[in-house]
C-alpha cells in the first residue's frame, strides 16, 4: 500500500536534512521501535505492535538506501520479520525535502507491504492502522523537529506552537543521547483525530502523557482531562507553556 | 419386477455412521508412533529463497526433523499434471516443497516433523527464513503482456493455447463471416471471479510406510489416480503404494489433485520409517489448497433482428495461478463445447489462453469450465432479450434444439443423446408462476418501488458423465474416462459390490445398492458397497465430472448382468433344464412353465460348494466389468430466480428459485435433490457471496470464512426443484449426471435477475459476486449516465449490407469482428 | 490452529483474578466468553502465557433491576441480554442488538462484558452501551471505578480498562418504555456488521420525544449520531421527516473500506439504516 504524509517545520532544509539522517534520533519516533544496533548505513530493530489481543513483534533490518544530499532526498528501507512467523512487513520510505520560506516542507511516501497473517486475516483494518502508525511516526519527527527549531531560534512563534500541538498529539520521547528502552505501542497511542461534528468528544491523549509534561510537574491526569474538556485550544496554550518552558530550561 | 429400489427416496445407508460419529475421517487415523507434520509457508507471492536457518526448530522439544526443499530435492520430483492441452505447453517444475523459490503466497518451504501436532505447529514459528522478494504478476491482462513474469525463468506467462474452429473442425461456418453478415452482434466482457472450492473437511494425509504396502490415507476424491501418479512422481513400484479413502468430507473438485502435502507426508513417513499424518488448518486450506475458475471472457454474439442466433466467438484468458495441477490447463477447455449450450448455432470460435499468475494453481471446481461456458452463454442471451425487447424465454425457445431434433450434432462437436427443453421450461415456468412475477415486476417497476423484482433466467445443458476414453485421447488428457465394478455373490447369499467411483458426499453406496437390489433382485440391505481403498477396489478412475452413476454405476449393471448370466447356466445345470429355459426374474432363476427355481443366494452357495457344476465351469459368480461410456451425458434444466434489489441499499434477496431439472432416469430422488440444492447454493454462492481476492502483493486477504463469504441456510429460501425424464440413450440406466448440474445452471440465473430488475436505471452489467456495494455503485453510475427512458446504446449494431464502406469483394472492412 | 502453549487458572474471586493479572502482566489475558480470544489463539495471532478464567467467579453474570438502572454482570452472555424479559422492559435495544450477535452458539458463551472490552469497531453491543448512556464498572488493585460510556471507548480494540484491571458490571440507566431497533446491515448471516445503527426512541402521541442513535463500524469506537439525535427531537412520526432528521448520520465519521464496501458507501448505508432503525424503533 501507498501511504503519503507530508509536513512543513520552521527549521531549515540544512538543519532538517541532518535530523533526518540521524537514525538514531528518528527510530525511537516510530511506535513501538528500538533499535538495537546501527553500523554507518544500516540498523537492526524491533518493532512491537498490539492491537486488542493480537501482538506483532517484528525483528528486522535497515539500511539507507539512499542518501542524496543535493537532492536533499533519503530512502529508507526497514524490512521484518513476525517472531511468530506470522509474516513480514518491508517499508520503503522516501522522504523529499524541500525549501518552504524560511522553513522545510517534507513530502514522506511509504510503499508498505505486510504479509502473512494481518493482511489475511486482518478484514481491511491493515490500510487504517498502517496509515496511523506512519502518521504518528512523521508526527514525532515533525515535534522533534519543530523543537530544534525552537531551540536554534530562541523565540516560539504561534505557527510554531500551533506545529507542537500537532506534534503533541502523537507520542513518543523526545531524542535522547542512548536509546531509549522500548516500549510495546498500544492503540491508545494512536488516537482517532477528533471527529468534526456530530460525535460526542472523546479523550485525545495517550493515556501516558508525554514526557515533557511530566517535567513541568502538571501530572499525566491533567493533560488529558484538560483536552478533553477544553479540546485543542486547552491544548494548544499548554503545548506553547510546555514549549517555552523546555526551551528556556535549555 | 414388482417393488422397485430404483426411483426410491432410500433413506442413505452412509447417513447411520455420519451423522452419529461413527466416522473414520483421514484426521481420526492415529497409527502407534505415529509422527505429525506442519508446514512453513511463504508469505511472498514470488520470491527467491536466500537462506532458510532450521537450527532452533531442529533442537524444538518433540522434533524429530526437519525437511527443506534442498533436503528432498533429488525425491520429490515435480507434481503431476495429467492434461497437456497442447504439445507445446509450458509449465514450471513444480516440487512440493520449493526450493530455491516460491511462486505463490502459501507455498510449502519448508516442513516439520515432531512428536506431536502441538509442538510441530510450535516449531515452524522458529524456523527463520530470507526471502529476495520478486514483483508480482496477479491480474490477467497484465499477465498476458509478459511485463511482470511469475515464473522468470519461463520465459512467459503464457502456457499454452487452444483453439476450437467450427469452420476448420468442419462443424459449421467461419464465425468472422457469420459475425460480420450479421444483422446484431453483442460484445461483452465477463469475468469469472476466482473462488475457493471450501469443502467442510480440511485436506489430511496420513502415511504408514511400515508395512508390506506403503499406506496412504488421504481426504482425496481421487484414490486411484493419486496412487497412480505417487508412484510416477516419487518412482515407487505402483503394487508397493495402497492409497485409502476413508470417509471424506466433500470435495467439490478441491480434492482433485495429486497435493503437495500428501507428497510430503509420504516422504517424511518414508524418512523417518514411521506413520506420519498432516492435516491442514482451514487458514492454510483457503490459501494454498487449488481454487477454482478465474478467467476473463470476451464475447461476440451474432443474431438477426428476429433473435436468431447466428455466431458466437469466444475468447478466453484463464488464470492457472502458478503451477499446473492435475488437471488445471483442461479446466477451461472442457467448457470450451458448451457455450452454443442447447442452441443452433451455424458458426463457432473458442479460443483460450492459459496464463501464469503469482496466485495459488486453480484447478476443477464444480463444473469445472462449464459454469463458465453456460454463465456466458445466458449472460448473452438474456442480454440480447432485452436489446430486442423479446421475452428471454421467447428468445431461447426460438433458438433451442427442439425435443424431435433429438439426437443433436452440435457446432462444437457433441451429439446430444436426448432432451426436452420444452417440458422442462414449460413446467418451470408453471411452478415460478412466471407471468404473475413478470407482472409484478412491472408494476414495481412502473411505480418506482424502492425495492425493484427481476427474472433471471438460465437454460442450460452440459457434458458430464466424464468421459469417452477415445474423447479424453483426442483432448490430449493422460488417463481414460471408463470405470470398473465388481458384484460378488457370497455363500449365504449376500452381495459384494466393488466399485471404482470414490464417492465423498455422493451416497454411492446408497443408489449403487438401490441398482443391485433391483438388478439381482436381492434385498437392499444385504448389499455391501465397497470403495475408497486401491487394495479393496482394486481398478478405478475415481468421481468428479458427474460421472459416478453414469459410468460407474453401468459399470456395476455390467458386472451385475454377467452375475446373473453365470448364475443361469448354474441353475439350468443344477435344474436340469437348458439354459433358454431358464427365467431370472426378483432374485430367482426358474424353468419357465414350472414351479421349479432356485434362487440366487442358493446358487451362490452352491457355486461356493462346487459339488455339482457343469463341466469347465470356473466356480464363482463373481464377475468384473470395465465400462467405457460411447458419450457424455448431457442432462438440461431451466432454472427461474426471482431476484429483489433493493435499490437504497443494493442489497440482493433471492425471494424464489425453481428449477425443473432433467437428467434421465433418477435412481435415488432424495440423493438428486440434495445435489441440486448443495450445486445451487455454490452457483448462487458465486453470483452473490464468494470471491478469492489478492492484495498487491499477492496476499489471500479473504483469508478466513470471515471475509470469504460461503452462505449458509440461514442465507436462502427453500428450492423449488422439480424433474422431467427424458432418459439417455447411450447406457442402460437412462441416466445422466446431477452432481454438478445446480452449480452450473444458477449463477446467471442470479446474475440475470439481479439485472432485470434494475436495467431500467441504467444499469448494464455488474461483476460477480454481486454485491449490495457493487449493485448500490452500478445503481449510481447508472442514474449519474441518466435514467431509462434512454435505451442503452445497443453494441454495435453492423451496418446494413447496402449501406457503408464495401471492400471490392462486397464484404464489410475487416479489422473489426475478429 | 493449535495455539501456543500457556498456563489456565480460574480462580473463584475477583481479588484472586486481580492478583493473578497483576502477576502476570503482559503474558495474561482475562477469558471471558473465549469467542474473540480463542480464534485470535489458535490462529496464533496471540500468544498469552496466561489466561485467567473469570467464569468461576460468583456474581459476574446476572441481569438485576438496580432502581434507576439495569445492572449487569460482565460474564452475562449474549444470549441471556436476548431473552431478559427485564432488559425487554427497560433497555430493549441491548435485547434487540444482542438477539443479532452472530450464532446461537457464539451468543451462549460469548459475553457482554467481553464484547465491550474486546471493543472491535464492528461489534454489535458497543454503540448500544454507549447510546443507552452505560456506566462500567471496572475493578482494580485500588478499588472500584466507574467509567461513562463517553470515556470508555478510546479506540481500536482499546478501552478505558487498565490491564490490570477487570470489568465487572455494567449499569444500563432505564429507559423503560422506549421502542428500540438495532438494524444491522450483513451479507451472510453470521457476519461482522458492515455498518449498523442502534437507535432506541420515545415517542409522544405522533411525534418523537426523545431518540438515542449510535453507529457500528463507521469508525473505530462506537459513535453517538448527537447531531441526528436533536434533529429527531419533535420530529413526526413519519418517513420523510425522519429521513431528513437522520440525513447527517454519517458526519464526522471515519468508515473503514473493505471488501464489503468503501467508506462512501458506508457512510450512504448509515443514513438509510439509521432512518430504518429509527422509524422501526418508533413502531413505524
Amino acid at each position: 500500500m501507498d501511504l503519503r504524509h507530508t509536513f512543513t517545520v520552521p527549521a531549515s532544509p540544512e538543519v532538517t536534512w541532518v535530523a533526518f539522517n540521524d537514525i538514531e534520533g528518528i527510530a525511537p519516533c516510530f511506535p513501538g521501535a528500538a533499535l538495537t544496533s546501527v553500523d554507518g548505513d544500516a540498523f537492526t530493530g524491533t518493532v512491537k505492535v498490539k492491537l486488542g489481543p493480537i501482538a506483532m513483534q517484528y525483528t528486522g533490518t535497515g539500511v539507507f538506501l539512499e542518501r542524496d544530499e543535493v537532492g536533499r532526498r533519503a530512502v529508507l528501507q526497514a524490512k521484518g520479520k513476525d517472531k511468530r512467523g506470522n509474516g513480514t512487513a518491508v517499508a520503503t520510505v522516501v522522504a523529499q525535502l524541500s525549501p518552504d520560506g524560511g522553513g522545510t516542507s517534507v513530502v514522506v511516501t511509504t510503499d508498505l507491504s505486510i504479509t502473512g497473517k494481518p493482511a489475511q486475516f486482518g478484514r481491511g483494518v491493515i490500510q487504517e492502522i498502517s496509515d496511523k502508525l506512519l502518521g504518528q511516526f512523521v508526527d514525532c519527527i515533525a515535534a522533534q523537529l519543530q523543537s530544534t527549531a525552537v531551540a536554534s531560534t530562541g523565540e516560539p512563534s504561534l505557527a510554531e506552537a500551533e506545529a507542537a500541538v500537532a506534534g503533541s498529539t502523537g507520542s513518543g520521547p523526545p531524542p535522547a543521547p542512548s536509546m531509549p528502552d522500548p516500549h510495546t505501542v498500544t492503540m491508545t497511542d494512536i488516537v482517532p483525530t477528533p471527529p468534526v461534528a456530530d460525535a460526542t468528544p472523546r479523550p485525545t491523549a495517550p493515556r501516558t502523557a508525554p514526557q515533557h509534561a511530566a517535567e513541568l510537574d502538571l501530572g499525566s491526569t491533567v493533560l488529558p482531562v484538560l483536552l478533553k474538556r477544553y479540546g485543542p485550544p486547552a491544548a494548544a496554550a499548554l503545548a506553547v507553556v510546555a514549549v517555552i518552558a523546555w526551551a528556556a530550561r535549555r | 419386477m414388482t417393488v422397485t429400489e430404483i426411483g426410491s427416496p432410500r433413506r442413505r445407508k452412509e447417513d447411520q455412521r455420519l451423522i452419529t460419529g461413527r466416522t473414520r475421517y483421514t484426521d481420526n487415523i492415529v497409527l502407534p508412533g505415529m509422527l505429525h507434520l506442519a508446514m512453513v509457508r511463504s508469505p511472498f507471492a514470488h520470491a527467491t529463497i536466500t537462506t532458510i536457518d532450521t537450527h532452533d526448530a531442529t533442537s524444538s522439544p518433540g522434533v524429530v526433523a526437519v525437511l527443506t526443499g534442498r533436503d528432498v530435492a533429488d525425491e520429490q520430483g515435480s507434481l503431476p499434471c495429467a492434461w497437456p492441452i497442447t504439445p507445446d505447453q509450458k509449465a514450471p517444475p513444480h516440487p512440493a516443497i520449493a526450493v530455491d523459490h516460491v511462486a505463490f503466497a502459501g507455498e510449502v518451504v519448508a516442513c516439520v516433523i515432531a512428536r506431536s501436532a502441538a509442538e510441530a505447529r510450535d516449531a515452524i514459528e522458529l524456523i527463520d527464513i530470507d526471502y529476495d522478494e520478486l514483483p508480482v504478476v496477479l491480474d490477467l491482462e497484465e499477465a498476458l503482456t509478459d511485463a511482470t513474469l511469475a515464473h522468470p525463468d519461463l520465459g512467459t506467462n503464457k502456457s499454452a493455447t487452444w483453439v476450437f474452429d467450427s469452420a476448420e473442425a468442419g462443424t459449421g461456418d467461419d464465425v468472422a463471416q457469420a459475425l460480420a453478415a450479421s444483422e446484431l452482434v453483442l460484445e461483452r466482457t465477463y469475468l469469472q471471479q476466482r473462488l475457493i472450492p471450501a469443502f467442510m473437511e480440511p485436506r489430511s494425509t496420513v502415511v504408514d510406510p511400515t508395512g508390506e504396502q506403503i499406506t496412504m490415507w488421504s481426504a482425496t476424491q481421487v484414490p486411484h489416480l493419486l496412487r497412480l501418479m505417487l508412484a510416477l512422481t516419487l518412482s515407487i513400484p505402483e503394487g508397493k503404494v495402497r492409497v485409502v479413502a476413508p470417509d471424506v468430507g466433500g470435495g467439490f473438485g478441491g480434492k482433485l489433485q495429486v497435493t503437495p502435502e500428501e507428497v510430503i507426508t509420504m516422504l517424511a513417513a518414508r524418512r523417518t520409517g514411521k506413520p506420519c499424518k498432516y492435516t491442514e488448518t482451514r487458514s492454510e486450506s483457503l490459501m494454498a489448497a487449488h481454487h477454482g475458475r478465474g478467467q476473463v471472457q470476451r464475447l461476440k454474439l451474432g443474431a438477426t433482428r428476429e433473435g436468431i442466433v447466428t455466431g458466437l466467438s469466444v475468447d478466453l484468458l484463464a488464470d492457472m495461478g502458478a503451477y499446473l495441477g492435475l488437471v488445471t490447463p483442461g479446466v477451461p477447455i472442457l467448457g470450451a463445447f458448451m457455450y452454443n449450450s442447447i442452441y443452433k448455432f451455424a458458426a463457432y470460435r473458442f479460443s483460450c489462453t492459459n496464463l501464469f499468475t503469482n496466485k495459488a494453481w486453480t484447478d476443477a471446481y464444480r463444473g469445472a469450465g462449464r459454469p463458465e461456458a453456460t454463465f456466458a452463454i445466458e449472460r448473452l442471451m438474456d442480454d440480447l432479450a432485452h436489446e430486442l425487447d423479446m421475452d428471454p424465454v421467447e428468445l431461447r425457445r426460438k433458438n433451442w434444439i427442439k425435443h424431435e431434433e433429438f439426437p443433436f450434432s452440435t457446432i462444437a462437436g457433441l451429439e446430444y443423446d436426448s432432451g426436452n427443453y420444452e417440458a422442462a421450461t414449460d413446467r418451470a415456468l408453471e411452478l415460478f408462476g412466471y407471468d404473475d412475477l413478470c407482472a409484478e415486476r412491472d408494476r414495481r417497476r412502473a411505480a418506482g418501488d424502492r425495492v425493484q423484482l427481476g427474472i433471471g433466467v438460465s437454460t442450460f445443458t452440459e457434458m458430464c458423465g466424464l468421459a469417452p476414453s477415445r474423447v479424453l485421447g483426442a483432448l490430449s488428457y493422460a488417463a481414460g474416462g471408463w470405470e470398473h465394478a465388481q458384484v460378488r455373490v457370497l455363500p449365504t447369499g449376500a452381495v459384494e459390490v466393488v466399485t471404482g467411483v470414490s464417492g465423498h458426499g455422493q451416497g454411492h453406496e446408497t443408489a449403487w445398492s438401490q441398482i443391485v437390489a433391483d438388478r439381482l433382485g436381492v434385498p437392499f440391505d444385504s448389499i455391501e458397497v465397497l470403495h475408497g481403498d486401491t487394495q479393496t477396489s482394486q481398478k478405478g478412475l475415481d468421481t468428479y465430472g458427474s460421472r459416478s452413476l453414469v459410468v460407474g454405476g453401468m459399470a456395476v449393471v455390467a458386472a451385475a448382468d454377467k452375475v446373473i448370466e453365470k448364475a443361469r447356466t448354474v441353475a439350468a445345470h443344477l435344474l436340469e433344464a437348458s439354459t433358454d429355459d431358464i427365467e431370472f426374474a426378483e432374485g430367482r432363476f426358474s424353468v419357465r412353465g414350472t414351479d421349479q427355481g432356485l434362487a440366487l443366494g442358493e446358487i451362490a452357495f452352491a457355486t461356493f460348494s462346487a459339488h455339482n457344476l457343469p463341466d469347465g465351469f470356473e466356480p464363482s459368480l463373481d464377475s468384473d466389468a470395465t465400462f467405457d461410456p460411447e458419450n457424455f451425458s448431457f442432462p438440461h434444466g431451466t432454472h427461474l430466480a426471482a431476484m429483489e434489489v433493493d435499490t437504497e441499499t443494493g442489497e440482493v434477496t433471492l425471494r424464489k428459485y425453481v428449477c425443473v431439472d432433467d437428467i434421465g432416469n433418477v435412481i435415488n430422488p432424495m440423493i438428486v435433490d440434495g445435489q441440486v440444492h448443495g450445486g445451487l447454493v455454490q452457483g448462487i454462492a458465486q453470483a452473490l457471496f464468494e470471491e478469492a481476492v489478492h492484495d498487491e502483493s499477492g496476499t489471500l486477504v479473504s483469508g478466513s470464512f470471515v471475509d470469504y463469504l460461503v452462505p449458509s441456510a440461514a442465507d436462502l429460501p427453500s428450492f423449488t426443484t422439480d424433474r422431467t425424464v427424458t432418459p439417455s440413450t447411450t447406457n442402460a440406466l437412462g441416466v445422466k449426471g446431477v452432481g454438478e448440474a445446480g452449480t452450473i445452471a444458477s449463477t446467471p440465473a442470479i446474475v440475470n435477475g439481479v439485472l432485470d430488475a434494475i436495467r431500467h436505471l441504467g444499469v448494464q452489467d455488474i461483476a460477480m459476486p454481486c454485491s449490495p456495494h457493487r449493485v448500490w455503485k452500478a445503481l449510481q453510475d447508472g442514474a449519474s449516465k441518466g435514467l431509462g427512458a434512454e435505451e442503452p446504446v445497443p453494441d454495435r449494431v453492423a451496418p446494413e449490407q447496402d449501406a457503408g464502406p464495401m471492400n471490392s469483394s462486397g464484404n464489410l472492412p475487416t479489422g473489426d469482428f475478429q | 490452529m493449535i495455539p501456543s502453549a500457556f498456563d489456565y487458572h480460574a480462580p473463584t474471586s475477583l481479588d484472586e483474578a486481580l492478583t493473578l493479572l497483576a502477576q502476570g502482566g503482559d503474558d495474561a489475558k482475562i477469558l471471558a466468553g473465549g469467542q474473540s480470544l480463542i480464534p485470535v489463539m489458535r490462529l496464533r495471532l496471540a500468544g498469552p502465557e496466561l489466561l485467567i478464567d473469570l467464569g468461576r467467579i460468583d456474581g459476574l453474570r446476572g441481569i438485576e433491576d438496580d432502581g434507576d438502572a439495569v445492572r449487569i454482570g460482565a460474564m452475562t452472555p449474549h444470549h441471556d441480554i436476548a431473552s431478559s424479559a427485564l432488559l425487554g422492559e427497560h433497555a430493549a435495544l441491548l435485547c434487540a442488538a444482542a438477539r443479532t450477535v452472530a450464532d446461537p452458539q457464539v451468543r451462549h458463551r460469548g459475553t457482554f462484558g467481553g464484547a465491550l472490552v474486546h471493543a472491535d469497531p464492528a461489534g454489535d453491543m458497543p454503540a448500544p452501551a454507549l447510546v443507552l448512556g452505560a456506566e462500567f464498572v471496572i475493578a482494580g488493585a485500588g478499588g472500584i471505578r466507574t467509567v461513562s460510556a463517553t470515556d470508555f471507548f478510546e479506540g481500536l480494540f482499546t478501552t478505558a480498562v487498565g490491564e490490570d484491571e477487570i470489568l465487572t458490571h455494567v449499569r444500563i440507566p432505564k429507559h423503560t418504555g422506549w421502542g428500540a431497533r438495532y438494524e444491522k446491515f450483513t451479507r451472510v448471516a453470521q457476519q461482522w456488521s458492515i455498518v449498523a445503527v442502534a437507535a432506541t426512541v420515545r415517542a409522544e402521541g405522533s411525534a418523537i420525544a426523545e431518540a438515542r442513535v449510535g453507529l457500528t463500524n463507521m469508525g473505530s469506537v462506537p459513535i453517538r449520531a448527537e447531531r441526528v439525535e436533536a434533529a429527531l427531537a419533535g420530529c413526526a412520526l413519519e418517513e420523510a421527516a425522519i429521513a431528513r432528521a437522520c440525513a447527517s448520520a454519517a458526519e464526522g465519521t471515519d468508515p473503514p473500506t473493505d471488501t464489503n464496501g468503501d467508506a462512501d458507501y458506508r457512510r450512504h448505508l448509515a443514513t438509510v439504516l439509521a432512518t430504518r432503525a429509527v422509524l422501526s424503533a418508533a413502531g413505524g
